[in-house]
Order: C-alpha cells, then sequence, then structure tokens
C-alpha cells in the first residue's frame, strides 16, 4: 500500500513507523469526534455544574473547557507519535504537556501585538485563552513531532501538510487561529452586548475555526484518501 | 548585441516614461483636489447668508399689536418713548454682558447638583448666593449651545441667532465680519452705544460697531491674564460712566488654562476664585447705582459662557460637556418682578447652605431674541430663536405698567406680563416665519415643501387663536377673567410652532448637494482607476510583471495585499472603528507583521527583524491606548475604560524627569545613528554637512528641553531669549538644510556613487532635515516615536525581500512587494495616533504652533500646527519610503539596467503607497455620503473627512516633491548612461 508522492514514502497506517503522518478518516473522525465531545463535556461542565457560561465567567469557562480538552487532546495525539520506537507513549505526553505553555507564550504574545487588553484584571483571561488557543495550536504538533523543527516549519509556515494526520494538526490550528481573528473583529462595535469583552468573541471565534477546522480536515482526508486509492489503483 | 539593443530600447522606453510619471503624480494630485473640491462644496454644510436686515418700521406689516396702536388709545404722553424703541417695550435700558470664555456649567452650578463634588465647583459662590436668596430677581441657566462650540462660532450664534455652518469651523483663526443681521448691528442701529472689552474676536466680527472698544489679543493660549486683566482694569471703572447702553466684558482666563492645564488645575481653580472676586465687586457697584435715579436704577446683569469644555480643556464639538454652558441672569430692578411658574423648565434642588435653588434651560439660539426684546430692539432678521419666557420674565415684568393691559384692575401682576408675553412672542413668530419665508424663496436649496407646510400649519394655527386673543389684550377688553388660560394656549401655540422651526433648521439645515457629491465621489473613483492603470503601466514598461510568473507567493501577497486595503476601507463605515481607528491599523499591522514572522519562519531568514517588529507594533500599541484614552477623556461618544492601567504612582515631577531624561537619551541614540551613517558610507558633500547640521540641531534641542524642564537650573539668566531662540534657530537650521539639499540638487553631478547606495544617502540626508523640526514640535515624546519610526522602517525594509530572495537568482530585479508599502503605511497610521493625535479638532495640539513664538501669525502658526500634525504621520513616511528601496539594494554593483529598475520600482512604491492613501479617503468619501444624517456626522465623521481631505492632499503633494527629489538623479544620470550605451 505504500505510495509515492512527492518522494515522499508514505509508510501505512497499519504499520505505525516512519513518520505516522498516515491515519485512516475512521480514525481521523474518531480523533475529532473526541476532541469536540471533550469541548462539549468542557461547556457542559462549566454550564450545569459551575453554572457559568463564556459570557458570565469567561476566565472560569476556559478553564473548565481547558481542563477537560488537554487530557484528551494530549493523550489521542501522543497515541499518533512520529517514530513510535523512538520515542516512548509518555514521552510523547510529555512533550505535549510542556508544548502548552510554550505555545502560550506564543499565541499570547501574538494577542498582545494585535491588541488583545492588558492589565491585571485581564490577566487569568488572557492566561487561560492562550492556554486553550495553544491546545488548539500546538500541542497536538508538539505530541506528535516534539521540537522538530523542520516538521513545524513545514506545517505552519509552508502550510503543507503531506499526510492525514498532518491534515489533522495542521487545518484545525489554522482554522483556530483564523477564526480568533475574526473574532476580534466585533470588539470594538458599540453595540453594548457582553460577549463583545475581550476574550469572549475571541474565542468564541477561535471555538467555532476549529470546529469548522476539524471537519475540513476530515474531508481533506476523505478527498485525498480517495485519490490515493485511485492512483493506487 | 542583441542584449545590448534590448536595454537600449529600455533605457529609451525608461527616459519617455519616466517624465511621464513624474507628471502623473502632479496630474493625480490635481485630480484629486479637483473631486475632493466638488464633494466638499456638496459636503459640508452651507447655509445662504441673507443681506436683509430688520428695520423697525417692519413691525406695521405683522398682525401683532406694537406701540402706535397701543398709543391711539393710551394718553400721547408716550409718544416722545415710543420714538427709542421699536418692536417690543423695553424692559431694561442697560445691559451688562460678561462673557467667561468656555465656562462649564458647573462650574457655576452648585456641587450638590451632581453626583459628587469635583475641586473646580463652588469656586463662583457669588453667583450661587445670589441665585439662591434672590430668586426672583437672579437664576443660574444652564444654557445649551449648539455644535460648533468654537469661539467664533458660538458668539455669531449668540449674536445673531441663528445656527453657524460647520465650514465657519475654518475661519476661526481669521474672524471675518458677521454680514448677516445681528445683535449688534441691531443696537447701534437703535442708537444704543455698545462697549466691548476683552477678546479680541469680538473686533474682527463686529469693526465698526463698537462705540469704545479695549480688545486684547486672544490667540496665545500660554497667556493667561493678558486679557482678563485688561477687562478688568476697564471694566470697573466702565461701570461708573453713563456713556453706554450695553457693556460687554468677555473674559479668557479660564478657556486658556483648560486648553493648557485642563480642567483639573490649580490654575483653573484659581481663575476662577480670581472670577468669583471680580463679579462681587461688579455686583457691588452695580447694587450701589440701583438705587432710583441710580446709573444702574434699571440694568439687567448676565454672566455667560459661549460654550463647554472638557476636563482637558477641548471644545469644538458636540459633547454634553462641550456644549453645555451656563448663564446667570440678574436684574437690579426693585421689587423684582414676578415669575410665570408655568413656564419653568427648571429643576430644584438644595444648594450648599441647605436652601432650595432653582436651576433653569435656555438655548443659546434664543438669546439674541431674548436680550433683543428685553432691550426694546428689532429682532436679528435671521434669528430663529423663541425669547425665553424665564430669563424674559427675569427683567420682563419690570415696566412701568402702563401698558394695555394695566386697565384691567382685577388681573394680577402675572397676566399683565403673560399679555405682554403673548405679544412679544406674536413678534418673535411673525419674525420667525418671514425669515423662513424669504429664505426658502431666496435660497436655492432651500426647506422642503412638506416641512414648509407644516410648520406654515402650526404657524396658521397660532394666528387663528391670535385674532380672539389679540382683543383679550386691547385696553378697551375688560373681562380679564379667561384671559389667563386663553394666553396660555395662545403661548403653547407659538411654542410649537416656534419650536418645531428650530427643530427643523437644525435638522435640515445641512444641504448636502448630492450631484455634487456624487461627482466628487466618482471623480476619487476614476482616479483610484488611474492609480492602478498607472501602477500596472509602470511593471510593464519596467520588465517588473506584478502577477510575477517568477514568485510563486506574489498573488497570495497581492491579495493579501488588497484584503488589508479593503478592511481598512470598509472599517470606516462605521462609527466606532472610526473612533478605534489607531487600534484598527495596529491590528492589521500586526497582522502584516505576523505574515512576515510566518515567512520569515519558512525561510529561516530574518527572524530577529520579524519578531522585533512586533514587539514595537506592541509598544506603539500601548502608546496608541494612551492617545485613546485622552480622546475619551474629551470624546462624548466614547466612554473611557483605559484597558492598560499604569499600575505606578510617581510623584509627577518625578515621572516628567524620567520622561525628560528618556528622550533625550533617545534623540543622543538618534544622533549617534546619524553620525554613524556619515562615519561609514562615503558621503559627500552637501548631504555630509545636512546631517551633521542635524546633530547640532538634536543638541539644541535636548538643551531646549533641558532649559525648559528646570533640569539644568543654572541658565536662568538667559530666561527672555532662551525660550523662544532655541526653536527658532532649528527651525532655521532645517530651513537651511532643505535649501541645501535643493542647491546640491542642482550642483551635484558626478556619477561615481553607486545608485543605490546614493539614493540612501539622499534618502538619509532628507529625513534627518525634516526630523528635527517634527521633533522639537512633538515634545518630549518626538524622539521616541522617531525611534520607533526607524526600527519599524527598518525591519520593514531589511523582511521584504524575505521571500524573494531565495528564489531570484538576481537580487536587484525582485519587483516591488505591496505588503512591504501597505506595511509602510499602516506604520505611518499607528504613528499618528501613537504620537497622540486624533481625528477630531480637539486631537490637534495647538500648543505646538507656538513653541519658539508668543504672538500669533496665521500662516506661520498653521504651518507648525501642520508639521506637528503630520509630521510622524505624512512628511517622514513620504520621504522615507525610498529608504525601502535603497536599503535592499545597497550591497554591489549595479548595471545601468538595474539602476534604471531601482527607480522604476520606486515610482511604483510611490504609486502603490498613493493609491493605498486613495483608497481610504475615498472610503472615508463614501462613508460619509452614506451617512450623512447620522447622529455623529459633525461630531465624528466631518472631522474625519476633513483630516482624511487634508492628509491626502499633503500625501500627493509630497510624493510629488519626493518624486522630483529622488528622480532628478536619474536625469542626471540619464546622458552618460545613454552614451555609453550608444557605444
Amino acid at each position: 500500500m505504500n505510495v509515492k508522492k512527492d518522494g515522499f514514502v508514505e509508510p501505512s497506517s497499519s504499520e505505525n513507523a516512519g513518520s505516522g503522518a498516515e491515519i485512516s478518516v475512521s480514525q481521523a473522525c474518531i480523533i475529532n469526534l473526541a476532541c469536540a465531545l471533550a469541548l462539549a463535556t468542557g461547556f457542559f461542565t462549566a454550564r450545569n455544574f459551575y453554572s457559568v457560561t463564556l459570557v458570565s465567567n469567561p476566565s472560569l469557562t476556559l478553564l473548565l473547557i481547558l481542563v477537560i480538552e488537554s487530557p484528551v487532546v494530549i493523550l489521542t495525539y501522543s497515541w499518533f507519535r512520529q517514530n513510535p520506537d523512538k520515542c516512548s507513549y509518555f514521552r510523547a505526553v510529555g512533550r505535549g504537556v510542556l508544548g502548552l505553555p510554550f505555545g502560550a507564550l506564543v499565541n499570547a504574545f501574538g494577542a498582545i501585538a494585535l491588541g488583545s487588553p492588558v492589565g491585571t484584571q485581564y490577566l487569568p483571561k488572557t492566561l487561560n485563552w492562550s492556554l486553550l488557543m495553544s491546545l488548539f495550536t500546538c500541542v497536538p504538533a508538539a505530541s506528535v513531532f516534539g521540537s522538530a523543527w523542520s516538521e513545524w516549519q513545514r506545517l505552519f509556515a509552508h502550510t503543507k501538510p503531506k499526510g492525514s494526520l498532518d491534515y489533522l494538526i495542521c487545518i484545525p490550528a489554522h482554522g483556530a487561529v483564523i477564526g480568533a481573528w475574526f473574532g476580534a473583529w466585533p470588539m470594538p462595535l458599540d453595540w453594548e452586548r457582553p460577549w463583545q469583552e475581550w476574550p469572549i468573541c475571541v474565542a468564541n471565534g477561535a471555538l467555532i475555526g476549529y470546529l469548522v477546522g476539524m471537519v475540513v480536515s476530515v474531508g481533506f482526508i476523505l478527498v485525498n484518501g480517495r485519490r490515493q486509492h485511485l492512483k493506487a489503483d | 548585441m542583441a542584449k545590448a539593443d534590448t536595454s537600449e530600447d529600455r533605457e529609451k522606453m525608461g527616459t519617455q516614461s519616466r517624465g511621464n510619471w513624474s507628471w502623473f503624480f502632479w496630474a493625480i494630485m490635481v485630480v484629486h483636489c479637483v473631486a475632493i473640491l466638488i464633494f466638499t462644496r456638496g459636503f459640508l454644510l452651507t447655509r445662504t447668508e441673507l443681506p436683509y436686515h430688520s428695520n423697525c418700521s417692519d413691525i406695521r406689516s405683522s398682525p401683532c399689536l406694537f406701540d402706535s396702536d397701543t398709543n391711539l388709545n393710551n394718553n400721547n404722553n408716550n409718544q416722545s418713548r415710543s420714538d427709542q424703541f421699536c418692536w417690543t417695550r423695553p424692559a431694561v435700558n442697560r445691559l451688562v454682558i460678561i462673557v467667561l470664555d468656555a465656562l462649564r456649567f458647573d462650574f457655576v452650578a452648585p456641587s450638590t447638583f451632581f453626583e459628587e463634588p469635583k475641586p473646580w465647583m463652588d469656586k463662583l459662590l457669588v453667583l450661587q448666593r445670589l441665585a439662591s436668596e434672590r430668586n426672583s430677581s437672579a437664576r443660574i441657566f444652564r444654557a445649551i449651545a449648539d455644535p460648533p462650540t468654537t469661539s467664533l462660532q458660538r458668539l455669531k450664534g449668540l449674536t445673531t441667532g441663528g445656527l453657524p455652518t460647520f465650514i465657519d469651523v475654518g475661519n476661526s483663526f481669521g474672524a471675518p465680519a458677521i454680514v448677516e443681521d445681528n445683535l449688534i448691528h441691531q443696537l447701534v442701529l437703535n442708537g444704543k452705544k455698545v462697549v466691548m472689552m476683552g477678546d479680541d474676536t469680538w473686533i474682527q466680527l463686529f469693526p465698526r460697531h463698537f462705540a469704545k472698544s479695549y480688545p486684547f489679543p486672544s490667540f496665545n493660549v500660554k497667556d493667561l491674564h493678558t486679557v482678563d486683566n485688561g477687562c478688568i482694569d476697564h471694566l470697573l471703572p466702565a461701570l461708573y460712566e453713563e456713556d453706554w447702553d450695553v457693556l460687554i466684558a468677555h473674559f479668557l482666563g479660564v478657556d486658556h488654562a483648560g486648553h493648557i492645564f485642563g480642567v483639573d488645575s490649580m490654575p483653573m481653580i484659581e481663575k476662577l476664585k480670581q472670577y468669583n472676586s471680580i463679579l462681587e465687586r461688579v455686583i457691588g457697584v452695580l447694587e450701589s447705582q440701583s438705587g432710583p435715579g441710580g446709573l444702574h436704577e434699571n440694568t439687567f446683569f448676565l454672566v455667560m459662557g459661549d460654550h463647554g469644555q472638557t476636563l482637558n480643556g477641548d471644545h469644538g464639538g458636540g459633547g454634553a460637556e462641550e456644549v453645555e454652558t451656563s448663564i446667570f441672569a440678574m436684574s437690579f430692578k426693585k421689587p423684582p418682578a414676578p415669575t410665570p411658574s408655568e413656564f419653568d423648565s427648571s429643576f430644584c434642588q438644595l444648594d450648599l447652605d441647605q436652601k432650595n435653588m432653582c436651576i433653569g434651560s435656555v438655548q443659546q439660539l434664543d438669546f439674541a431674541v431674548t436680550v433683543s426684546a428685553l432691550l426694546g430692539v428689532s429682532f436679528p432678521f435671521g434669528s430663529i430663536g423663541l425669547v425665553n419666557p424665564e430669563l424674559y420674565a427675569l427683567a420682563g415684568g419690570t415696566w412701568d405698567l402702563k401698558g394695555p393691559t394695566s386697565n384691567c384692575q382685577k388681573q394680577s401682576k402675572l397676566g399683565e406680563w403673560m399679555g405682554n408675553y403673548v405679544n412679544v412672542l406674536c413678534i418673535n413668530s411673525w419674525q420667525v416665519k418671514r425669515y423662513i419665508d424669504i429664505y426658502s424663496a431666496s435660497s436655492v436649496i432651500g426647506f422642503s415643501s412638506e416641512d414648509l407646510s407644516q410648520v406654515s400649519n402650526l404657524y396658521a394655527q397660532a394666528e387663528e387663536d391670535w385674532s380672539s386673543t389679540k382683543r383679550l389684550l386691547l385696553p378697551e377688553h375688560e373681562s380679564c377673567n379667561a384671559s389667563s388660560t386663553t394666553f396660555k394656549r395662545q403661548i403653547d401655540a407659538y411654542f410649537s410652532f416656534l419650536s418645531s422651526v428650530a427643530e427643523l433648521a437644525r435638522s435640515k439645515w445641512t444641504e448636502f448637494n448630492l450631484g455634487m457629491m456624487a461627482v466628487g465621489f466618482g471623480i476619487m473613483l476614476i482616479s483610484l482607476f488611474m492609480h492602478f492603470f498607472a501602477i500596472k503601466m509602470v511593471s510593464k514598461s519596467s520588465g517588473l510583471c506584478l502577477p510575477s510568473s517568477v514568485d510563486s507567493d506574489f498573488p497570495t501577497l497581492f491579495i493579501f495585499t488588497l484584503f488589508m486595503v479593503m478592511i481598512r476601507a470598509l472599517s470606516f463605515l462605521s462609527n466606532s472603528y472610526i473612533l478605534e481607528e489607531g487600534k484598527v491599523a495596529n491590528f492589521l499591522l500586526a497582522t502584516t507583521g505576523i505574515v512576515r514572522l510566518r515567512y520569515s519562519i519558512r525561510e529561516n531568514k530574518r527572524l530577529i527583524e520579524a519578531v522585533a517588529f512586533l514587539l514595537l507594533i506592541s509598544i506603539l500599541r500601548f502608546a496608541i491606548e494612551v492617545g485613546l484614552s485622552k480622546q475619551a477623556a474629551t470624546s462624548a461618544f466614547m466612554n473611557a475604560n483605559p484597558s492598560w492601567s499604569i499600575g505606578f504612582s510617581i510623584s509627577y515631577h518625578l515621572s516628567t524627569c524620567i520622561a525628560e531624561i528618556v528622550s533625550i537619551l533617545a534623540l543622543i541614540v538618534l544622533a549617534c545613528m546619524q553620525y554613524k551613517t556619515v562615519a561609514d558610507r562615503v558621503c559627500c558633500g552637501v548631504y555630509k554637512y545636512v546631517i551633521v547640521a542635524t546633530i547640532f540641531s538634536y543638541m539644541l534641542i535636548a538643551v531646549h528641553w533641558a532649559l525648559e524642564s528646570n533640569l539644568v537650573d543654572f541658565v536662568l539668566l538667559l530666561q527672555g531669549v532662551r525660550r523662544n531662540f532655541i526653536p527658532r534657530i532649528i527651525y532655521a537650521i532645517g530651513f537651511g538644510q532643505l535649501l541645501l539639499l535643493v542647491l546640491g540638487q542642482l550642483l551635484e553631478k558626478e556619477t561615481t556613487l553607486n545608485c543605490a547606495r546614493s539614493l540612501f544617502i539622499k534618502t538619509v540626508a532628507m529625513l534627518s532635515a525634516c526630523s528635527s523640526t517634527v521633533i522639537i514640535l512633538s515634545g518630549t515624546q518626538g524622539p521616541l516615536i522617531a525611534l520607533a519610526c526607524i526600527i519599524g522602517g527598518h525591519s520593514i525594509a531589511r523582511l521584504q525581500s524575505v521571500e524573494h530572495n531565495m528564489k531570484d537568482k538576481t537580487p536587484g530585479i525582485s519587483t516591488s512587494n505591496p505588503l512591504s508599502v501597505i506595511q509602510w503605511s499602516l506604520l505611518a497610521v499607528c504613528l499618528f495616533f501613537s504620537s497622540g493625535h486624533w481625528c477630531a479638532f480637539d486631537g490637534l495640539r495647538y500648543g505646538a504652533a507656538f513653541i519658539g513664538f508668543d504672538e500669533f501669525v496665521l500662516i506661520r502658526q498653521a504651518i507648525l500646527l501642520t508639521i506637528d500634525t503630520f509630521g510622524f504621520s505624512h512628511i517622514l513616511p513620504v520621504f522615507g519610503l525610498a529608504y525601502l528601496v535603497s536599503c535592499q539594494d545597497l550591497s554591489g554593483h549595479q548595471t545601468d539596467q538595474e539602476k534604471f529598475l531601482i527607480f522604476m520600482k520606486l515610482t511604483q512604491m510611490y504609486m502603490i503607497y498613493g493609491l493605498i492613501t486613495a483608497t481610504a479617503v475615498t472610503a472615508t468619501v463614501l462613508c460619509v455620503t452614506l451617512q450623512r444624517r447620522h447622529l455623529m456626522v459633525w461630531g465624528l465623521f466631518a472631522p474625519k473627512f476633513v483630516f482624511d481631505v487634508v492628509g491626502l492632499i499633503l500625501t500627493d503633494i509630497l510624493i510629488c516633491l519626493a518624486s522630483t527629489y529622488y528622480f532628478s538623479q536619474v536625469k542626471n544620470r540619464d546622458v552618460p548612461q545613454n552614451q555609453i550605451t550608444e557605444k
């Protein structure tokens, strides 16, 4: 089943060796479903057990979503780590956990450059938001690739995903960032709605972008898989 | 051989088109000017000023009672009196008006009327005391002004009783005489002698009207005392004199204190205390002379503001703080007149002494006609105000009541007053109706017919009742019981007519000429297309293809740039985005910065510059937020919530000290950078001297600031000279540098230098020549912003070639990068906002116009103000754009073709820059057109429009100058180049 594409040997999913870039459509669906379910659980917990929403208490809600979502993301993506022979599962989990604050720093820096409010009253909100953004963008890549700079560069600077796992990491991450960027648009408007506050609409935009990205990535994997089948035939 | 031929062809084509392109910049400037001129003619308010004047005899054509009616029935003892007055019976003989410029409502009203007492409240205690002790003869009013709230417009509005137009704002620097009929004119016409002292704007408005005048210069805002002391010197003696009927004293101290120090400051409080003591003395004098037969037996005393001010001391807009001012009115007639409680618009509250105190409400529109009625002169022809019942009542009951109603013995005094007031309102309504009719007949675009018919109906209704009411007023009428209710109904009818006229005038006085606006907008659109095709032609003629096949990133970059420009343009559709324009620009700039970072990560190159650029943007955004919070403090449309609160509580002195030291350090860094340029490069002749002169200027600036802030105390000897001497030297040096550059341009012939390098040196020389003046005008923030400008420009220049160089084997031929140009333009916008400016007239830093000069000269101060406002956002960026080209190609020797390409690239960059600016302005024009009935059109959209338009024209002019400056080098070089190729 090995297919040559761009001079790059794609290993089959069953082998799960080499770059680990190939997973089946059903696996991709399961991963996405797990992440989406975790998000839903996070919202559900926040609303029903803590009776807070993103609007009423963004900081706590984001934290709750983060607490529920992060183990799911880290544990599932670590399973599909690159070079599973050289890298143990726990090491991949550790990489993911380390990637969380690192990505948060990058995201927070970007947000501040773009104009997010800074101040003591905004600190917890910004912190939790950037951790969540990090979970959407950096953590999967950190779990899978670790500190392999060339892979990061390929995914996030060139945006050239090659295998289905690349799609799964790359597209939702971009979706989250672009969603957050668009989410900032209503903030200056004078509608006087509570959700215009930082980081509510930005977080909402990121969530929507992330979910759309998930769907799109599954679509890409489907199309890609079919093309590979055709080529193979 | 073939290659040589093509290069020769190209060279010829280049020389042809090169001339053309320089011409193109001038052409596009003319097109922009025409478009803007046409649009502005259609958009900015144009109210036709009618040349007619009211006359005493006019009243005979009105349906109302006038004095000859009563004279027929009364004994002829009134005959002599009827010569002295015209339309209404004079209620007062003399009038003292004290105008306190920028008098906020809360300066006068007791602090109990507000949520919490502030340090500047309760300082004019004498007024409060009188208002509460003699509540029937003295009262405080809340006076509502109409925007624009600048002194000249307000004085015009107060005296004409009309609504001055927005375009008059521009005339505020050189006030023209009022040609319309006005209160002062009527007073003179009726033989009243008017004495004026204080603000010389009055003299500009009424050059020939005053019997005596003591004007004092008003435009030096730093001077708190000249005008006031002049007023005080002349006011008190004048009160003992008999040779005037109306006295106007205009104090400016509060306005100037607000402009310089803000409302919450010691100088302001001291000013108010000083005014309190002056008012005490004035009232004392008036009081002492108010006995029977005294000089001021029947004098009316007014203390009023022309407009309010924000806490920062700014005014001009339509914010509540700016339009709310105060009038204190007091009559010295004894016994006081009865007040009709029915027409009270007042609200009452306990004052400081726990006494009940009421405050009335007056529109400034009503001032002219009310005062005319009180003094018994004919109402100004163009007045659309109504005679305010409360203000009129304060003095209006003080006739020796032998009028038409006096033979009704049973009637109360109040009834008499109402009878008289009904008649005054009748005259008032008749006069307003006459004005509306004549105005709509003689003005090209008057009021719409349905509005006119509605107003006419109201008037007809009121007139219908009038005939019956009139009978009640006539002396032979005896039954007085029913009259009070009839009067009241009649008064209500007139009120509804007059208020609907005022409402109509307010809403419809903006005579938008949609046809002209559409033509202007169309020409702007055409100019955009011209720009676009010119860019395409330049790239074609120079062999730089815009949608390049060489570089796969190019279309994406192009689309991305287009997207950014479109977002910025569309953001002007919403008032919220205009208010936060700085933040929007910053957001977009940061987005481009992130895209850049992505590219540099991709190529693994120049990561440091990319991150530094993002860091710089983060710093700039804090500066923008500080500016925004300053704006929010003054703007009525924004609520201040500074998301970035400064956690430190350093004492004022220490923080200014630190600011001084940091900015002087930044200056030293700047000087060092320039010194390095001189030392490093082979810097020939003229340019070297220019840069050295700039370093000298920087040193002077540092010395100047050190002296200003008294960091160095020992040079106090030069007190008189030092303040203005150094800035003037710096201006002179800057001017000399520019002259030197022009001369160098004419003289320079040698072609030894590397083309790009000489361009670089020219750019640096030009920038440094401009920078010293801009920096000293911007104050201590100047060097920091200049530093930010340099870092930002350097990063953009270094980053622009990241995505090409990997693929292009020939670095010189890379096409101009639209992303860099939009970054440059967004950076310029960010610098505008981070240097503490914003698009409103209160965002102008008037103080900058007086650095180095004390007295006001229109052109000189306007130039300085323009340099301060647009220095960092237009002048430096436009001249600095060449840096983007020159920096890129510094290394290596260029062939002739590459040299030629460099200049084509420069041309193209200037075109793209111009296109981006023009697109933004076109969007502003479109938005202003769409939002022309918006609530904030005069508060927000119109100032933004004016700023953008001025910015566009300035950019066009600067691009033209820059193109002649930079491209003349090419022409000098053309001759040898062509000779070489011919050989």
